[in-house]
């Protein structure tokens, strides 16, 4: 009887095991496949661009020509340019970080001028396009008197307009820490801002960090759009300027969007990274 | 509204009006549009010199080239400054409101009586003809042929206005009228109209652009060709913002002296050679 146990339990283990290692190995396989895919996306996309044009019968297949020595000749200058885009994306995510914090903070707010302030920011900047925006900070801007070099009115608009999409995601994090919590700061005695500060805060930055990671791949992006004025020479600017100057337009777009493909591809896999590291301890 | 800021704002200009202002400073910002070959263009392998006057978001001349910028720099050495170079998108130059971000227009801009409004212009310092071009297999030989067809032109110019009819010139320049009945398709600058021809696009069958943005287009492997005679003349001047917060007249008065003289010594002449292989500084209606 026991013997019989024993050989019961020993298979259940060898089974166990066995349905492991299956169910690793099927992971293994999906992954291979799925790398694979990839580098056959990746070498069909290079051969639309190469332009070589096939003729199989009658059936003519023509894919898009590309000026190889526009390219070797420009895209140095071009690429010159990301530096200038990563800057912009840095102070402009800072910028839209602490508005964001200010945002969340006021719309919990129970005193109305404060809430309303908050609300009004969110809504107005919300309701208008970024590109709008941009043009608004660099033209409206000097009629005040104040005169930003081009940058800093492109880096303005960027941050205060993440800052109302982003201010949700504080507000998220902030509502996710639990009302006990902050019953149990007040019961020990902790005033209001202190209870924000140790308690609330370190929480809801927690939860509100990864998703700020992706808000800065896609402000990466509509960094692009600051170019519109002229006078940040970013990425964008670089391309559309050689592009259209040498009528190259195209072969310049192309170096432009490569560069951003690069930047996204690394930021985002800095952010999951971070996003593993964040979320140790989490059960 | 408008003008009650300014004149509470503007950054406390201690200077009497524009060219002291450039005289102090020591350099002289200067608009161009560097989306033309040869008329203006980024030299992309050009350095800003270390030891540049030029505020960080300008361009210095070695980061420039073409006629234009010639033009520009030779102002700049003759008012006894430093040239640099901001780059607005174009509408925003003839818009004018340039908000003291930028002193002169050195840009091929053309007089016209609707931007004589908002800017004050100098003497021209060349002049180029308007023409239209389409593709070579197309086989357009006359402007008349264009009635009822759709017609590309860069956005704010004026090309564009002579299209829609609305162009404000003294009549001894405009030679032609525009085509009956043509759809306007409107682009960002000239270069994406022949680009998008080139790239097979249809949805316009010309456009219309200097003549000399239509020889740097042949010149690059664009298959269009010259339709017709020149539709009408392009005085281009040096153009200033009249609503500077300081006076311009004195900057005014500077830079039109100096384009005559320009005229005079042989200066422009020489530079029009350089970039376009011709004499471009002869006014064609004399």
């Amino acid at each position: 009887m026991d013997e019989f146990k024993k050989t019961k339990e020993m298979n259940s283990e060898a089974r166990g095991e066995q349905l492991f290692n299956a169910q690793a190995r099927n992971l293994r396989i999906f992954k291979l496949n799925v790398t694979i895919s990839w580098i056959l996306l990746l070498l069909f996309l290079v051969f639309l661009f190469s332009g070589i044009d096939i003729s199989i019968g009658d059936a003519h297949f023509k894919t898009i020509h590309l000026d190889m020595d526009f390219i070797k000749a420009n895209i140095g200058f071009i690429a010159s340019g990301v530096g200038v885009t990563i800057g912009i994306s840095l102070l402009s995510i800072v910028l839209a970080t602490i508005l964001a914090l200010l945002a969340a903070l006021g719309r919990l707010s129970k005193f109305p001028p404060i809430y309303a302030l908050s609300t009004f920011y969110v809504s107005l900047i919300r309701g208008t396009p970024l590109y709008l925006q941009i043009f608004f900070f660099f033209l409206a801007l000097p009629q005040l008197g104040i005169i930003l070099p081009g940058l800093y009115a492109g880096v303005l608009a960027l941050g205060l307009n993440y800052g109302a999409y982003m201010s949700e995601i504080f507000r998220a994090g902030l509502s996710s820490v639990g009302k006990g919590q902050r019953e149990a700061a007040i019961a020990l005695g902790m005033t209001p801002g202190k209870m924000m500060q140790r308690i609330v805060l370190p929480q809801a930055l927690r939860f509100a960090l990864p998703p700020t990671g992706n808000e800065f791949i896609a402000m990466l992006k509509d960094s692009a759009l600051v170019s519109a004025t002229g006078f940040v020479h970013e990425l964008m600017w670089r391309a559309t300027k050689v592009g259209r100057a040498q009528f190259h337009n195209l072969e310049a777009l192309i170096i432009a969007a490569v560069f951003y493909w690069i930047m996204t591809l690394a930021f985002t896999s800095l952010q999951s990274r971070l996003e593993t590291h964040m979320s140790r301890g989490d059960r | 509204m408008s003008t009650i800021l300014t004149a509470c704002g503007g950054g406390a200009p201690t200077a009497a009006d524009l060219l002291e202002d450039i005289q102090n400073r020591g350099y002289i910002m200067v608009s161009t549009d560097p989306n033309y070959e040869p008329q203006s263009f980024l030299n992309t392998t050009g350095k800003r010199p270390a030891d540049s006057i030029c505020p960080s978001d300008a361009l210095t001349p070695d980061e420039m080239q073409g006629f234009d910028v010639d033009v520009a720099v030779e102002i700049g050495k003759r008012l006894g400054v430093d040239t640099c170079f901001a780059t607005p998108e174009w509408d925003m130059i003839t818009a004018g409101n340039w908000a003291d971000k930028w002193d002169i227009s050195v840009g091929s801009m053309t007089i016209d009586f609707i931007r004589l409004e908002v800017l004050d212009f100098t003497t021209p310092y060349y002049y180029t003809p308007a023409m239209i071009a389409a593709l070579t297999e197309s086989g357009l030989t006359s402007v008349d042929d264009l009635s009822g067809q759709a017609v590309c032109a860069a956005t704010s110019t004026t090309y564009e206005a002579w299209l829609s009819g609305t162009l404000q010139l003294p009549a001894s320049q405009i030679y032609i009228q525009p085509p009956s009945n043509v759809t306007i398709v409107t682009l960002p600058t000239d270069q994406e109209c022949a680009q998008a021809m080139a790239a097979g696009r249809k949805d316009f069958i010309a456009y219309v652009t200097s003549d000399t943005v239509i020889d740097a287009n042949i010149a690059a492997g664009i298959p269009v060709s010259k339709v017709g005679s020149p539709v009408f003349s392009e005085f281009l001047a040096v153009a200033i913002d009249k609503a500077h917060t300081l006076p311009t007249a004195t900057l005014l008065k500077s830079v039109d002296d100096i384009i005559i003289a320009m005229h005079a010594d042989g200066t422009l002449s020489n530079l029009s050679i350089k970039w376009f292989g011709a004499d471009l500084t002869q006014d064609p209606t004399k």
